[in-house]
């Protein structure tokens, strides 16, 4: 039925059905391009050049900006500690947000939006207001300090704001709606008759998730991965405001030295930052891919 | 199975329609908004926060607008407002007319040329400026100065020197800003017996301050709060955000350094590509009227920049210096600063921080 349909419509109208496809992604593109891609361009090339203090950038085509970074112990602590931070964040999102994403997908109560729109409610709030937030809870005169002292547990507060921790949990709450949003529209997608057609077969929980769900969900689960992981890798204001002064992420590092007026070296770290996640983000892509492939 | 025509495709009356209501919107945003002003518009950079609301109160309110000037204002950072000008330095016509800077900030800027040097002759207030206010490239327009400040509960000695702040002995009660990068080496350069531009002995002497447990604030807001949680007793500050502290109901004593206390100097400088110069001047020049520095001298505590400025007794022992000690204010070597600035905060991040 489809095969006669398809031969029965004529050469024109399949070529106008292209032709529109390409308007419609026309005016996207556009602003991609003039607002994203030709910036980058220009950052890149000033990435090639040198900072000097007096004339603000000589120009150059050096990789010199690369180099600086790679070969100073500090810029690598800087570096390897954001990869790390943004796996430990994506880990967690995944093995916390898998579950609860389950739970609101198969739910069948008349009040499923509300508790979708309760796990989005953190990011309603604004980064800055949040990071109020987490310090009355982890300074330490905040509640969790008070209680232990109060309750005679520990006698001088445990410093948890300005640490890495601080700033582990703080990214996590702010990732795991998107991760638990994303896994759950690919979780509904898929029907619950599967999952009982693997315990009527004599599967049990865990076999039916590894086994029937997990492959299932594959793709969504890789594009919450990649959303919560470029989300780490990038983030700014979490790591600023509960990580404090002495804890560097990437995304402030830039900051740092664009407000210097050392352009061209920010530019170098922005453009290490952007490769590096895509890299291992499209690593991990396609690995995942690869290893599930049915 | 006809999948080649969409279904929501925009036929040419809708898009009739919608072009209709974008210029019809465009057109009432023209009309609604100011007329025209007889002299032309201004725009100023600014910090925001009370500083922006004091601008405006003091300056464009009372002496700007109704001279027929329209004033905007550009609230941002020092650094990103300096960025701004870097990145529209090739623009035949940048985007604002005049920009707060530090003193420190002002001189980069013009020596990376991308502000004018200012016309005195055009400035009819500038013969009441203080002379150390008057640089080629930009005013002062109100100045402080780093003072030892000290919670007097925590800290039973007060502290009458730099060096006396910068001490290993105070261990964790000393609190220090890492926004606060340059002035801290500077002032712990003095304390420690060099100057404003051999800055090594400060590094030695901050790094044994860190080792016996000084603590790091991100910024002057966390500062306060550290103060006001008891949770440090000593640092430095300027002497006008001590008042603001003050009259907030935080326990804090200032003590103006024996050695000289360093001095901030907030002024204002002239694009080379601004697109109204005359708008620029006639800000310089109301910024510098009595009224105006009068009146910033008591909202935000800063000193006035004119001698025909009178401020009150009281509030000069609170907010101000005495001759004495405006004689030994210190300038910081702004030349040094600006050569030494990356690799300054590269120290600081690396290897104080760390």
């Amino acid at each position: 039925m489809a095969a006669g349909a398809t031969t029965a419509m004529t050469l024109e109208e399949r070529g106008g059905s292209r032709l529109s496809a390409a308007a419609l992604i026309g005016p996207a593109t556009f602003i991609i391009a003039a607002g994203l891609l030709i910036p980058i361009a220009i950052l890149f090339r000033y990435s090639l050049d040198l900072y000097e203090a007096r004339r603000f950038v000589i120009e150059g085509y050096t990789l010199a900006n690369y180099v600086t970074f790679f070969s100073d112990a500090y810029y690598l602590g800087v570096f390897f500690t954001t990869v790390k931070v943004a796996l430990l964040c994506t880990l967690a999102c995944l093995v916390l947000g898998f579950p609860l994403a389950y739970v609101l997908a198969r739910t069948r109560t008349r009040y499923k939006n509300i508790l979708i729109m309760l796990v989005v409610l953190p990011l309603f709030v604004g980064n800055a207001v949040r990071a109020a937030g987490w310090m009355t809870l982890l300074g330490s005169k905040g509640m969790i300090n008070a209680g232990l002292v109060g309750f005679g547990f520990v006698d001088v507060p445990v410093e948890m704001m300005f640490t890495e921790g601080a700033v582990i949990v703080g990214i996590i709450a702010v990732n795991l709606p998107f991760m638990v949003l994303t896994l759950q529209s690919v979780i509904e997608s898929i029907d619950r008759s599967v999952e009982e057609a693997a315990f009527s077969m004599g599967a049990g929980p865990w076999a039916m998730f590894w086994r029937v769900l997990w492959p299932l969900a594959l793709p969504g689960i890789i594009a919450g991965v990649i959303l919560t992981f470029i989300l780490g890798m990038n983030a700014y204001a979490t790591p600023v405001l509960l990580g404090g002064p002495q804890f560097k992420m990437m995304a402030p590092l830039v900051f740092g030295q664009m407000q210097l007026g050392n352009w061209p070296f920010g530019a170098a770290v922005s453009f290490i930052l952007m490769t590096t996640t895509l890299v291992l983000t499209a690593t991990a892509g396609f690995w995942m891919q690869k290893r599930y492939k049915r | 199975m006809d999948k080649s025509r969409l279904a929501f495709e925009i036929s040419r009356r809708n898009l009739m329609r919608g072009a209709a209501a974008v210029a019809g919107a465009a057109a009432l945003g023209r009309a609604g908004g100011a007329l025209a002003q007889a002299k032309g518009k201004v725009v100023v950079g600014t910090w925001g926060g009370d500083y922006a609301r004091l601008l405006n109160k003091n300056i464009e309110q009372p002496i700007l607008i109704p001279a027929g000037w329209e004033v905007v204002q550009d609230q941002a950072g020092d650094p990103q407002r300096r960025s701004k000008m870097l990145a529209e330095a090739r623009l035949p016509r940048g985007t604002s007319d005049v920009q707060g800077l530090s003193d420190v900030n002002m001189y980069q800027q013009y020596n990376l040329g991308l502000t004018d040097k200012i016309d005195y002759s055009k400035l009819k207030n500038a013969k009441n400026l203080i002379p150390s206010m008057k640089y080629e490239y930009g005013i002062g327009h109100i100045y402080s100065g780093k003072v030892a400040v000290y919670n007097p509960k925590i800290v039973t000695t007060a502290p009458t020197s730099y060096k006396d702040v910068f001490d290993p002995k105070h261990g964790n009660k000393l609190g220090i800003i890492d926004i606060q990068y340059q002035y801290t080496l500077v002032a712990a350069a003095i304390a420690a017996g060099g100057s404003v531009n051999n800055l090594e002995p400060g590094k030695k002497l901050l790094l044994e301050c860190r080792k016996a447990g000084a603590r790091i604030y991100p910024t002057n807001e966390a500062f306060a709060q550290g103060l006001k949680s008891d949770e440090f007793g000593i640092g430095i500050m300027w002497k006008a955000r001590a008042v603001q502290w003050q009259n907030a109901g935080i326990n804090v004593t200032a003590v103006t350094p024996s050695e000289g206390a360093l001095a901030y100097v907030s002024g204002f400088v002239i694009p080379k590509n601004a697109p109204n110069k005359d708008g620029a001047y006639a800000y310089l020049d109301a910024m510098m009227e009595k009224s105006a520095q009068e009146a910033f001298a008591v909202d935000m505590g800063y000193n006035p920049t004119v001698t025909n400025a009178v401020v009150a007794p009281d509030l000069r022992e609170r907010i101000g210096f005495t001759d004495a000690q405006i004689a030994k204010l210190v300038n910081l070597d702004y030349g040094h600063m600006m050569d030494n600035d990356v690799a300054l905060k590269g120290w600081w991040d690396k290897e104080f921080k760390a």
